[in-house]
């Protein structure tokens, strides 16, 4: 706090004004208030005091002030006209208020804030009303929300009906001022898309220490559980051929032994004899056992190191084998080949995988139809490949067995399926780095279901080893 | 009665039965053998390896049978074979090592090998690296669909 006279001589100092400025009060009394002025704004000053004279209102204002040691501090300053009895302004008191901490606080304030804009995770706070009151510009592209749309309203918004239990479970939490920590689950997009995050939530007090609502970053962690899916499924997939690979040779060479007793017995039975019937007939159990051993234990893994093959070459192979049957059911077939490119690939297997698709939709027309059959060149996002398109237009395949489908034993074909065909017809695709897709409809008169198959021309290069995706 | 296919087990057993008949009034008559391969079976398993051996004789091929690679070595000192048929996983020497002796002892010869075992691409791949490829059929084979295979081609 000082005075100062009409000229700008400082009449008073307190021992603020000391302390702030670094000047005793009789170094700086008497002095011309310009001293603690840089000089660039002097003309300020005597603006100030041609207003102070004229009796003009003057707001409080900031400014940069000079202390003794020269450095210069942003202070603020009001002024209070002094006057005499008669009314006539004499000079001024001014209140000069030191800003050093709070532009200090303001700059850090505006830095965190530019921090929390520039963070690719959500951050966003709520009240204990689970009202949302601010909003990143990470939760915008994660959200899809703007702040406008979004800052006031519940954050049950982001959360999907069926979690909506979780907020109670948090706001208990943080009433009881507990941190949440990466939490994973699932939160909604504006576009209704569900999405996986890793959220973190903790407790925003008061002065007081009482908890005033919370701070929530969500971090998107949706490609990293998409790749723990594939993992898992790529462990699945190698214990299941592991343990495949542990038991075909148990199984199927005691087979191969019982199959060439079964049929030497046979043959030196009497041919008209009950013996020999039954034997036929043991034969024909046998083969029942035999087929389903060598498509489940993995034996069709070897059949065939892969080569360059055309696949149309392949689906011809397979509709050749099933020639008399699409014949004899009355189904049209109908192909488009636009797969001018080889890949690489086991022809067995992929014969294997065409074979089992096809057998499907022979089985699905049985009173006739139209098979189309489809290839074309696929640019894809991570590579190029041939997408095959076989469409029937029989039965289809109910939506509650649709999932089902690709799974081990399931059949819909009562006792005459194995349920192997598609299960197997996806495991090799897979492994051979492919995507294998069924959509179907059992819609009277627009019923039917079609199968894609993506194969990549390159070979993924775990497929001579252990089974991996 | 029964809802797998068994068309092709009674047709090819007709077959069978046809030239059993066939033979054995051949047999009867003294007339010269018809010429089919002479067949080198060897398996480590024993009744494998025993049954097919049965199998084939009675079907017109001659045949000599091995328990293991090195067995079927000392084998064709003696016998000259058309046509090696051979499982792959063998204790001392695998189907593919025994494969590619023969193969160089015997230009000639066909090979065929059998396995009732996945994992066995390693084995192939070496046999590949030395400039080796065969034809695989997976156990368990019908005796029928073999024979077919040994004729044919």
């Amino acid at each position: 706090m000082l005075s100062k006279d009409l000229t700008g001589k400082i009449l008073s100092w307190n021992r603020a004004a000391t302390q702030v400025f670094g000047y005793e009060p009789n170094e700086i009394i008497g002095q011309s208030i310009l001293r603690l002025i840089p000089p660039d704004s002097h003309h300020a000053e005597h603006e100030l005091l041609r207003k102070l004279r004229t009796a003009e209102a003057i707001d409080p204002y900031e400014a940069n002030w000079l202390r003794k040691d020269g450095r210069d501090i942003p202070v603020l300053v009001t002024v209070y006209p002094v006057t005499d009895k008669t009314g006539q302004v004499t000079g001024a008191s001014k209140l000069v208020c030191d800003l050093t901490e709070q532009k200090e606080a303001d700059e850090t304030r505006f830095r965190l804030a530019a921090i929390v804009d520039s963070a690719d995770d959500a951050i966003i706070s709520k009240n204990l009303n689970s009202i949302i009151k601010s909003w990143n510009e990470g939760a915008r592209r994660m959200f899809e929300y703007t702040a406008d749309e979004i800052v006031g309203k519940s954050i049950l918004l982001l959360i999907p009906e069926e979690l909506h239990y979780e907020e109670d479970e948090i706001l208990r939490k943080l009433r009881a001022g507990e941190r949440v920590d990466h939490y994973e689950t699932r939160r909604r997009k504006k576009s209704g898309e569900i999405f996986d995050v890793s959220v973190t939530i903790s407790p925003v007090k008061d002065e007081s220490g009482r908890v005033i609502g919370a701070s929530k970053i969500a971090r998107d962690i949706s490609d990293r559980k998409r790749i723990e899916r594939m993992l898992m499924q790529s462990e699945k997939l190698a214990a299941t051929g592991r343990m495949a690979a542990t038991i075909a040779h148990e199984i199927n060479n005691p087979l191969e032994s019982v199959m060439n007793l079964v049929f030497l017995a046979r043959q030196h039975s009497a041919s008209s004899g009950k013996a020999h019937q039954y034997l036929l007939t043991a034969e024909e159990e046998l083969e029942r056992v035999s087929h389903i051993a060598r498509q489940t234990l993995g034996y069709y893994k070897d059949t065939g190191t892969p080569r360059e093959i055309y696949l149309h070459d392949v689906i011809e192979n397979v509709l050749t084998v099933y020639n008399s049957r699409l014949t004899s059911t009355g189904i049209a077939v109908d192909l488009q080949f636009n797969d001018l490119q080889k890949l690489v690939a086991s022809k067995g297997e992929m014969l294997q995988v065409f074979s089992n698709v096809v057998a499907n939709a022979i089985d699905a027309m049985h009173q006739g139809g139209s098979l189309k059959i489809s290839t074309r060149q696929l640019i894809g996002a991570s590579e190029d490949g041939i997408q095959t398109v076989i469409r029937d237009n029989g039965t289809g395949i109910k939506q509650e067995h649709l999932e089902r489908i690709f799974e081990p034993f399931f059949t819909t074909k009562g006792d005459v399926g194995t349920g192997i065909g598609l299960w197997v017809a996806k495991q090799l695709v897979e492994k051979r780095g492919g995507q294998i897709s069924v959509a179907s409809s059992t819609e009277q008169g627009n019923s039917g279901t079609s199968i894609t198959i993506f194969i990549p021309y390159t070979i993924p290069v775990s497929h001579l080893g252990a089974a991996h995706v | 009665m029964f809802e797998m296919p068994s068309g092709s087990i009674y047709a090819a057993d007709k077959i069978f039965r046809n030239q059993i008949e066939h033979r054995l009034s051949e047999a009867d008559s003294r007339q010269p053998q018809q010429k089919l391969p002479k067949v080198l079976v060897v398996d480590d398993e024993r009744r494998i390896a025993d049954t097919l051996a049965e199998i084939l004789e009675m079907s017109g091929f001659q045949v000599a049978t091995a328990y293991d690679g090195w067995e079927a070595l000392e084998a064709v000192a003696r016998f000259h074979p058309d046509y090696l048929l051979s499982d792959v996983l063998m204790p001392r020497m695998n189907g593919v090592e025994l494969a590619i002796a023969i193969q160089k002892m015997f230009p000639c010869a066909r090979i065929l090998l059998f396995s009732g075992q996945a994992g066995i691409s390693e084995i192939l791949l070496e046999g590949q690296k030395q400039g080796f490829e065969f034809e695989l059929m997976a156990k368990p084979v019908h005796p029928l669909k073999l024979i077919e295979r040994l004729k044919g081609e």
